[in-house]
This record gives C-alpha cells, sequence and structure tokens, in this order.
C-alpha cells in the first residue's frame, strides 16, 4: 500500500511533462522560448511539493533535455545555435535545482513545526487531564491511548508501581498476576544511572539519557520499549510500549516519548497518592472507631462495675460475706477490662507515646514500692539502691516504667514462695539504668523461653491465675520500647527469675543543680526582703 | 463522729451517687446530691458543703469547667471521680482547683480516706492561719519558721531549694501538687533547665528526711501528676 502511494506524484508529474511537451510543441512557432522555458520550470516545481528532490531532480533533466530538443533550433535535436540558447537553458536548470531545494526545505520545516505544534498540543491536553481526571487510573488509561494513536503502535500500557506491593494498577484493569518480567526488568533499568532506560524486548537494556534523542540506529529496532516512570528519582510505575513488528523511533517520537513518561509518571504516582489518602483515610477511620469503642467500653462498663463495688464493698464492711465475693468479682471484672483495653491498645499501637523526662531511680523504685504494697504483706521486699553515691537518673517516662516495674513486682509476687523475699535494685549498666527484680520462683522453662513476652503466653508450669489474661509482660516491653528501653529475662543463680528493665540513663550536671539552688536562694533573699520593707 | 456537716455529689448517675453516699456514711451527717454541672455550681456555693465529690463526664459541663466555677465561689475541697486513668486529665483538674483525684471503680474505704483527709486539711488550715507550731513526724520535727529540721535530735542541712520544695509541699500538706504548682511556688514564673531537675532535688530531700527513702512515708509520688506531702497517718 505505502509503496504504491509513493508512486502516485511520479505517475502524475511525468504524465504532465509529456502534455506540456505535446502542446507546447504545437504551439512552438508562435511562443517565445522564455515561456517555454517558465512552463517547465512550473512543473518541476510541482512536482517537488509532492515528490520532494527525488521526483524533482529527474524531472529538471528530462526538461532539460526536452527544452533543448523541441523548442531550441535546431529543432528535434540536441545542440543549439546560439550560445544565448545555452545560457537560458542553464538558467532553467539552475533555478529549477536551487528552487526546488529551498522548496522542499521550507517544507520540511512547515512539516517539523506542525508535528511539533500537535506534539505540544496533545501534551497539553494530557497535562490537563491527568489532573482533572476524575480517578488517577483513567489518566494512566488516556495517557497510554495518546502513545498508541501518536506512535501509531500495536499496543501501550502503564502499570502503576509501588516498592513495597508491587504493580499495584494498570490500564489493562488490575493487575491479577505479578508481572513478573515487567519487574524484573524495570528493577534492572532502575540500576541504569538516572535518567531515561530504554529496554529492549531481548532484555538488553539500551541507554538514552534524557537528552539524548539523536536518530534511530539500525541497532535500535526494537519490538518492546519498556520505559521505568520516576518521580524525583523513585520509581512510580512502567511504560509499556509494543508493536507486532520491530521500529526504531525517530528523534521526534523518542522526544515526544521523554516528555509523555513524565506525565505518566505523574499519573502512575497519583494512582499511589490516591491509594494512599484512601488507605490513611480507612486508618483514621479505624483510629477512631477504636477510641470511640475504648472510651465507651472504659465509661460504660466502669460505671456500672463501680457501683458494684462500691455497694458491694460497704455491705461487706458490715459483716455481710456474700458482698464480700460479689466485690472480689466486680474487681476481677475490672481487671478483665483493663486487660481488654490493654490488649486492644497493644494490637493498635494505642499505647500513648512516651513522655521522657529527667526522673531518679529512687523515685520510681519508691513508687512502685507503694503500688505493690497491697500484694505483698507481710513478706519481704527488698530493695537495694546505693544511697552513698548520688542519685541514679534516667530520661524515661515515669508513669509507664512505674507500670512496667510494677508489673515484674506483680509477677515474683505471684509465682514465687510467699516465704522467700523479693529484690528490687537499681544500678547504672553502660548507658542505661538497671532495675532488676528477683525472686526465688521456679524460674522460665528454656521451651518457654522464646515465648514468654508474647501476648497470652502463660508457661505451663504456671500456678492458674485469677483473671488475668496473660498481657503483662508483652506490654511490660511494648511500654520499656516506647521509651527507648528494655525488658530482659535471665535465670538467677541459685535459682529463680531476673526480669530486668532498661531505661536509658541520663547524667545530671551537679553545677546546674547547685546553679538552680542559688538562684532560689537569692531570689528568697529578695522576696523577704520585699516582705521587711512591705512590714 | 462524723467529721464533716454537709458532703455534695455531683453525679448524674444515680446509682454512682448512691454508692458514694454509702461510702461516705461514717464521714459526714448529710450528703446533697446534684446531677448536673450547674446544679453542683449552685449547690456548691449555696449549700456550704465541706467536701465536693464531682464525677466527670456530667452531661452539661465539662468536669474542668466545674472545678473551676466552683473555685471561683469557694474554697470547699473537691474529690474528682474520673473513669480514665489519664494523668493529663488529672494535672488539669489539679490546676483548675481540684484537690484529689480517686479513679473508677474505687474502694470506698479509699474514697472515705480521701474525703476525710481533705476536710480535716481544710478544718486545719481554717483553723490555724499562722500554723507556727513545728511539725512532728515520727523523729522528725520540721520547723518552717526558723527553717531548721532534724531527726531524733540530730539537725538535718537542707539546700534552700530543697527547704522550699518542703515548705511547699507541707503548705499543701494531703493535697497532691502537679509538677507545675510545684515549680511555681519553687522557682517563680522562670523557665528554663533548674526545672527539670524537680525530681532529683526531691530525691535528694527524701534521702536526707526520709526514715527508708527507697519507700517514702511523708513526700509520696503520684505517677505522672506531682507530688504530696501525707502528714496524718
Amino acid at each position: 500500500m505505502a509503496k504504491r502511494r509513493d508512486l502516485v506524484p511520479w505517475v502524475v508529474w511525468i504524465a504532465m511533462m509529456v502534455v506540456v511537451t505535446v502542446v507546447l510543441v504545437q504551439v512552438r512557432e508562435t511562443i517565445d522560448q522564455v515561456h517555454v522555458i517558465l512552463v517547465y520550470l512550473l512543473v518541476v516545481l510541482g512536482a517537488s511539493t509532492s515528490g520532494g528532490r527525488l521526483l524533482a531532480f529527474p524531472l529538471a533533466c528530462v526538461g532539460f533535455l526536452l527544452i533543448d530538443y523541441y523548442f531550441q533550433p535546431p529543432y528535434n535535436s540536441i545542440g543549439f545555435n546560439k550560445s544565448l540558447d545555452f545560457v537560458a537553458l542553464a538558467s532553467f536548470f539552475v533555478t529549477a535545482i536551487v528552487a526546488t531545494d529551498l522548496l522542499v526545505r521550507a517544507q520540511t520545516q512547515a512539516a517539523k513545526a506542525e508535528q511539533r505544534a500537535v506534539e505540544i498540543a496533545s501534551l497539553a491536553r494530557l497535562g490537563s487531564e491527568t489532573l482533572s481526571a476524575g480517578r488517577a487510573e483513567d489518566a494512566l488509561a488516556r495517557i497510554a491511548e495518546v502513545i498508541k494513536s501518536t506512535l501509531k503502535v500495536t499496543d501501550c500500557s502503564i502499570t502503576a508501581w509501588d516498592p513495597a506491593e508491587g504493580f499495584t494498577a494498570s490500564t489493562r484493569g488490575p493487575v491479577s498476576r505479578p508481572e513478573a518480567e515487567g519487574e524484573a526488568l524495570l528493577r534492572r533499568a532502575l540500576e541504569a544511572p538516572p535518567g531515561v532506560a530504554w529496554v529492549r524486548f531481548s532484555g538488553e537494556i539500551v541507554r538514552r539519557s534524557a537528552v539524548d534523542v539523536q536518530g534511530p540506529a539500525a541497532s535500535d529496532m526494537v519490538q518492546r520499549i519498556l520505559i521505568p516512570l520516576m518521580v524525583q528519582a523513585r520509581p512510580v510505575g512502567l511504560l509499556t510500549v509494543t508493536n507486532e513488528e520491530a521500529v526504531a523511533l525517530d528523534a521526534s517520537q523518542r522526544r515526544f516519548l521523554d516528555a509523555i513518561a513524565y506525565y505518566a509518571a505523574l499519573a502512575a504516582d497519583r494512582v499511589r497518592l490516591v491509594a494512599e489518602a484512601e488507605h490513611a483515610e480507612a486508618l483514621r477511620e479505624a483510629d477512631r472507631l477504636k477510641d470511640i469503642v475504648l472510651a465507651s467500653v472504659s465509661h460504660d462498663l466502669r460505671t456500672p462495675l463501680t457501683t458494684i463495688k462500691a455497694l458491694a464493698q460497704s455491705a461487706a464492711l458490715q459483716g455481710n460475706d456474700s458482698a464480700a465475693a460479689i466485690e472480689e468479682q466486680a474487681d476481677r471484672l475490672t481487671r478483665l477490662v483493663s486487660d481488654l483495653l490493654d490488649l486492644s491498645r497493644l494490637k493498635g499501637g494505642g499505647f500513648a507515646a512516651a513522655n521522657p523526662e529527667l526522673n531518679t531511680a529512687d523515685d520510681l523504685i519508691g513508687a512502685a514500692v507503694r503500688q505493690t504494697r497491697g500484694l505483698f504483706g507481710d513478706r519481704q521486699l527488698r530493695t537495694i539502691i546505693d544511697l552513698s553515691s548520688p542519685a541514679l537518673v534516667g530520661q524515661f517516662d515515669f508513669s509507664q516504667s512505674l507500670r512496667v516495674l510494677a508489673n515484674l513486682l506483680e509477677n515474683a509476687a505471684r509465682y514465687s514462695p510467699p516465704t522467700q523475699p523479693i529484690e528490687l535494685a537499681a544500678k547504672r549498666e553502660g548507658a542505661s539504668l538497671v532495675f532488676s527484680v528477683s525472686d526465688r520462683g521456679p524460674g522460665v522453662r528454656d521451651e518457654d523461653l522464646a515465648r514468654i513476652f508474647e501476648p497470652f503466653f502463660r508457661a505451663k508450669n504456671a500456678a492458674p491465675d485469677a483473671g488475668r489474661a496473660g498481657l503483662g509482660l508483652s506490654i511490660a516491653r511494648t511500654l520499656a520500647e516506647l521509651q527507648g528501653g528494655s525488658v530482659t529475662y535471665a535465670p538467677r543463680p541459685g535459682g529463680g527469675s531476673i526480669f530486668s528493665l532498661l531505661l536509658p540513663a541520663a547524667e545530671v550536671r551537679l553545677e546546674a543543680l547547685e546553679q538552680g539552688d542559688a538562684m532560689a536562694h537569692s531570689s528568697t533573699i529578695r522576696s523577704s526582703t520585699n516582705h521587711r520593707d512591705d512590714a | 463522729m462524723p467529721d464533716a456537716d454537709v458532703v455534695l455529689v455531683i453525679d448524674d448517675e444515680p446509682q454512682i451517687r448512691r454508692a458514694v453516699r454509702d461510702a461516705l456514711r461514717d464521714v459526714t451527717t448529710r450528703v446533697d446530691e446534684a446531677a448536673n454541672g450547674i446544679a453542683g455550681v449552685d449547690a456548691a456555693t449555696s449549700g456550704r458543703p465541706d467536701l465536693v465529690v464531682l464525677d466527670l463526664g456530667l452531661p452539661d459541663m465539662a468536669g474542668v469547667d466545674v472545678c473551676r466555677e466552683i473555685r471561683q465561689r469557694s474554697a470547699v475541697p473537691i474529690i474528682v471521680l474520673s473513669a480514665r486513668h489519664s494523668e493529663h486529665e488529672k494535672v488539669d483538674l489539679l490546676n483548675a482547683g481540684a484537690d484529689d483525684y480517686v479513679t473508677k471503680p474505687f474502694s470506698v474505704l479509699e474514697l472515705a480516706a480521701r474525703a476525710k483527709a481533705q476536710i480535716r486539711r481544710a478544718k486545719t488550715l481554717a483553723a490555724a492561719t499562722a500554723n507556727a507550731a513545728p511539725v512532728t513526724i515520727g523523729g522528725l520535727v520540721i520547723d518552717t519558721i526558723a527553717r531548721k529540721v532534724s531527726r531524733d535530735g540530730i539537725q538535718l542541712h537542707l539546700t534552700p531549694i530543697e527547704w522550699q520544695i518542703l515548705a511547699t509541699l507541707l503548705g499543701a500538706a494531703g493535697r497532691t501538687l502537679t509538677h507545675q504548682q510545684i515549680f511555681d511556688a519553687v522557682w517563680g514564673r522562670q523557665f528554663g533547665s533548674p526545672q527539670q531537675y524537680l525530681r532529683v532535688h526531691i530525691t535528694n530531700l527524701r534521702r536526707k528526711i526520709e526514715v527508708d527513702p527507697a519507700s517514702p512515708q511523708l513526700i509520696i509520688t503520684e505517677p505522672g501528676v506531682g507530688y504530696r506531702a501525707e502528714l496524718a497517718r
């Protein structure tokens, strides 16, 4: 088809040459030779507009010979009588060649300009479509459609890609199977230096920088072009152009692909952003619901529990044994409600962010002892703090650390024989404050070691305990880690367990303490002086 | 012999009002009740109670606002009941003028003990405007006028900051002071580095005056909220 279409100008313009010659020969006695030359010139120029140089140059030669043969005396022979006739003929030839060349050049430039205008228009349209498309996926589909029709290739597809999730959305509809081939190529393309990497179907990567859009080499014949789509050096997708036959792209087509790949990248990135926004929205919604549920569980369950406990306790204080049992069960329910809340926090990350402040080991130990003293009763809890050296300080969240330490003390009290004292010690080890709780209980069996910090874990040899969910240690560890610390276990020499809470230690500059003192001191003096003045 | 004549309970749940009434049976001769914040603020002013027990989560007013409104009109001690363990809430309430805080579900014994402590504190405060007598706890004698502390007759040396902290806590004995309230009292409105050492100063103070600094009996830590001096036991 294409070849036959190319022949049409040849046939038309050769026929025109024949017609012109036939007509002019009839009237050659009556018209001026100059007019003949002008007519032939017109034919050659006309041929150049549709057939280019390839048609116009041969026609100019033919015209030269025809004029000489038919229109210059002696007629019907090659050669001329007057040298001026030759000058006229030569002028015709030179004019035809030069004019043809200029015309063709102008035409080419006009065509180029027109093509650029089309490219720019289509890019501009794409730009606005990319931004205004209702769904991000629609923008991708439109870009693919434009590439397909502009490059006249069999197929074009754009796939959004996420480093974590792989291919997420495609212009071919939902990504149903992992596009392993595309992904492998994309990863390889990404290893190439920054810029656009052209990937050949064979898997060979033909590197092209973004500005290198020189004409195609024969070796660049490709059946498929894969262009990694990048936004700020971050891969966001893959553009695939496929043609049944191998093609080589010319400079303008490459430029077009380069430019459009940019839009495609933006559109693919938008797919990701929209997905992220939807995900974040869903998370927020879930978070909000969780908060509502937590708050209502907290309020709705605690209010009746408060009433039951208070009334039962009042009755129990007046000697009602059944009321005492009711109170115990209310306490148990309260603990279960707390465990329930803790579990949801543990799973959903709902524990409040740590608020680390400068705190002392003394203070934490004192508060832990006070909070757990009900558990110990007559039982001995030995606290070991070095009172002769300056107070140990750390940077930690007091309440959360207290909860951890109280939990370790509770466990020690629950799992060790009541006759054995429990030790609570604080010391500094490197960059950590270490609070250790040592008991003489059964310790942790080797097979349980890996699991004691998991939610709901309870050792098989542990005594059944009253209504606790077994969350203590997992919560303890979570809370410790929230503030840059940890909870560890070690067997105690001679039997038993040592559970340790490690927290970030801090330094106190003594001069700062004294400076603070001095300032307070001077302000005291000043205020007492003022007082005297007033009096 | 009840400690108080009138205790006002502000709570929208009738069952909780009943439970509080039962809990305070031995503390007061009469319990007034208010079912919402506006009625509560009114009753706290007109009824001249010796103590207010305020439940949070009232339908009409935020707990902090109820505290503030009552505090503007009266110095009556306020004990807050809350279902949440939020320390933020505690701190806000104490800063708004609440005196103590009990988390639901509470023990009636604990509520009664705290109610007694608040009533007694308010009465002592009213009776002795100039609390000149030295405070004596165990072997510890604290003379706030002469600024002297001794244990079993042996003089203890306190730094000026430690003195100010001790005096501040003793001045509000039985009441939890938030960290901010102690900062303000000791350092004034001076911001910056000295304040972050409050806990270190308290630790050093305890090491001097407490019998067992690892189990303080005089200066009690309210985790995440502040400190309280406990004199009555």
